[in-house]
């Protein structure tokens, strides 16, 4: 029992030994992330695709890629099934925030946690921690069987080196793409809305502005969100002009933070 | 206690001008009492209940409970219960999950979910996705989830709204129960008869001012109007003799309706000067029919069929209306 009688026949709040912080809202997002079933078809979907099509790939491509004609590494493929996962990634990202908009269960968890900057920290942390472990996941399975194939035409790679790092690479990407859409959910609150729009950004508009002449079409491509992000999650890249992978990287961390700042702005001053 | 000052919202319509939703009210919801939160739609009852809820920011003015600011507590759901609506929980999600999350993230024990649950009534199903729930079963886990935190203040937006006899029961009992256990209980409703049976104390809300703040018996006499129904064969010398001694007096029909004496005191008055009387009946206006009067001019948006639709007005409140 937490209220108590006073004298004066009203109740009041009894101090509570432990005051809910940050820990409780993670808690709860933790909770609410493992109990829709949306949660584990997505994630289910994510580890399919992102190992299944990396797999069938290295499958069909190995004795290609074993032969001299061969104009691709096969670096590129040993990671190939992430950037379909990468879909998924998106697809979580919206549910988490988008859902709650449309259920109008939005105005259960701010009252619940009336911080919105903790509201939006902790639903963060939640999906980034789950994308990277999924991700990763997803790209060491895909890795296991696709190798198996690569190998078997003489092509194989050891886990060391830019492989391994394209392994937790993976895992970061997703969680960069899963917190990139959950800014854009918060700023559009809704589901169809926001993934619409993060895929036309990453997809087609990431390859749309390679269409773009001279440096300054250069550059764009270079510094578009998934093309920056996802240089990362693979040992070599189809695109030799893209950034390298932790110069990339940054950049894509440093969109997410701008995309999240304006997300937390517009939280706060919006009415829920 | 729930207390507001010069609480105001104002909202931007699509014309770029502002539209006042709630204009500077002033109340206090005291503890101990159901207190009845009466006005049309849209008179500004849901936009306080989330001003209070910290879910919108009021324009201007304050709100309070407990002394301070909502966002300021520090387990909010520990000090107030709110139910919004009951559509605020996602469908996917059991109930016993949806309550799970909400003691998480307010460090309650987990043990209190099975409690409210049962509170409620809900046991049974609670682990089948609320998606699944009828409006009334949806009703109840919102009545479980504000009484997670054992809180002290209650607030509850339309909770009899989709319930059956039964359940409608259930609210009133329960919140007598907690009014009667010193909590504040704040109820909304735009139904006067359910409030009637409900509420010790009244708040009418019409157009986003405060028309009255008084208890149920005060607001029954004051604006429940009474009148003793007179029915005889000459009709006429009964209506000179009443006007005759300074009542108000009008015929409709074949009936008088005499205003300022009870029917016992009427009846002796015809007796004495001899007179037949057909029926002599105290007629008591109901608790609606106060309400009506007193929101008339206050509703937001009139039916098309009604007289006022003649006003230049009524045309635009019901566009806007139907824009809602």
């Amino acid at each position: 029992m937490t209220a108590t009688l006073t004298e004066s026949g009203s109740l009041v709040v009894a101090p509570d030994a432990r005051r809910p912080g940050f820990v409780e809202a993670l808690r709860a997002e933790w909770v609410k992330l493992r109990t829709v079933r949306s949660t584990w078809w997505t994630l289910i979907a994510a580890f399919v695709l992102g190992a299944g099509l990396t797999i069938l790939m290295c499958w069909g491509n190995a004795d290609w890629l074993a032969s001299p004609e061969a104009d691709e590494s096969p670096g590129s493929f040993i990671t190939w099934g992430m950037m379909i996962a990468q879909i998924t990634a998106v697809v979580l990202g919206a549910l988490v925030v988008t859902t709650e908009y449309g259920t109008g269960m939005i105005r259960s968890t701010f009252a619940a946690v009336p911080s919105r900057g903790r509201v939006l920290a902790a639903k963060s942390v939640v999906l980034v921690a789950v994308l990277f472990v999924v991700g990763t996941v997803t790209a060491l399975a895909g890795y296991l069987g696709g190798n198996y194939f690569l190998d078997r035409e003489g092509i194989g790679m050891a886990l060391e080196g830019d492989v391994l790092r394209s392994m937790y690479g993976s895992g970061l990407f997703l969680a960069g793409i899963g917190l990139f859409t959950v800014a854009v959910g918060f700023l559009l609150r809704h589901t169809a809305g926001t993934i619409s729009v993060v895929l036309a950004l990453m997809l087609i508009l990431g390859n749309m502005v390679n269409l773009v002449p001279g440096t300054f079409g250069e550059w764009l491509t270079k510094l578009m969100p998934g093309n920056a992000g996802s240089v990362v999650a693979t040992p070599v890249s189809f695109n030799p002009d893209l950034l390298d992978a932790w110069t990339g990287f940054g950049v894509f961390v440093a969109e997410i933070a701008v995309l999240l700042a304006a997300a937390y702005v517009v939280l706060r001053r919006r009415d829920a | 206690m729930i207390r507001a000052h010069a609480l105001t919202k104002r909202f931007a319509t699509e014309k770029g001008q502002s539209r006042v939703a709630v204009d500077g009210i002033d109340f206090v919801v005291e503890p101990g009492r159901v207190t009845g939160f009466l006005g049309p739609n849209g008179a500004g009852k849901s936009t306080t209940m989330r001003m209070i809820l910290g879910l919108d920011a009021p324009t201007s003015g304050t709100v309070s409970v407990n002394g301070h600011r909502y966002a300021a507590a520090p387990a909010p759901l520990r000090e107030i219960g709110a139910l919004l609506d009951a559509h605020a929980i996602h469908p996917g999600r059991s109930a016993r999950d949806h309550l799970r999350w909400m003691a998480a993230s307010n460090g309650i024990p987990t043990t209190r979910v099975g409690e409210v649950l049962e509170l409620v009534g809900l046991e049974a199903v609670a682990g089948q996705r609320a998606g699944r729930y009828s409006l009334g079963m949806g009703q109840r886990l919102g009545i479980a989830a504000a009484m997670l935190g054992d809180p002290p203040v209650v607030v509850l937006d339309e909770p009899v709204n989709g319930l059956d006899p039964e359940g409608i029961r259930w609210v009133r009992t329960f919140a007598r129960q907690l009014a009667d256990e010193g909590r504040t209980v704040f109820i909304s409703s735009h139904l006067m008869s359910e409030m009637a049976l409900m509420a010790d104390h009244l708040l009418v809300i019409g157009r986003g001012s405060i028309l009255a703040d008084c208890s149920m018996s005060e607001f029954m006499s004051d604006h429940a109007a009474s009148y003793v129904r007179v029915k005889a064969p000459a009709l006429g010398d009964v209506g000179n003799l009443l006007t005759g001694r300074g009542l108000e007096v009008s015929r409709v029909e074949d009936e008088l309706r005499v205003v300022g004496l009870d029917a016992s005191a009427v009846g002796e008055l015809v007796f004495r000067h001899g007179l037949v009387l057909h029926e002599l009946t105290l007629v008591l206006s109901s608790l609606e029919d106060a309400f009506m009067a007193l929101t008339a001019d206050s509703v937001e948006y009139h039916a098309a069929t009604e007289p006022t639709a003649t006003e230049p007005t009524a045309t635009e409140r019901a566009r806007s209306g139907a824009r809602r």
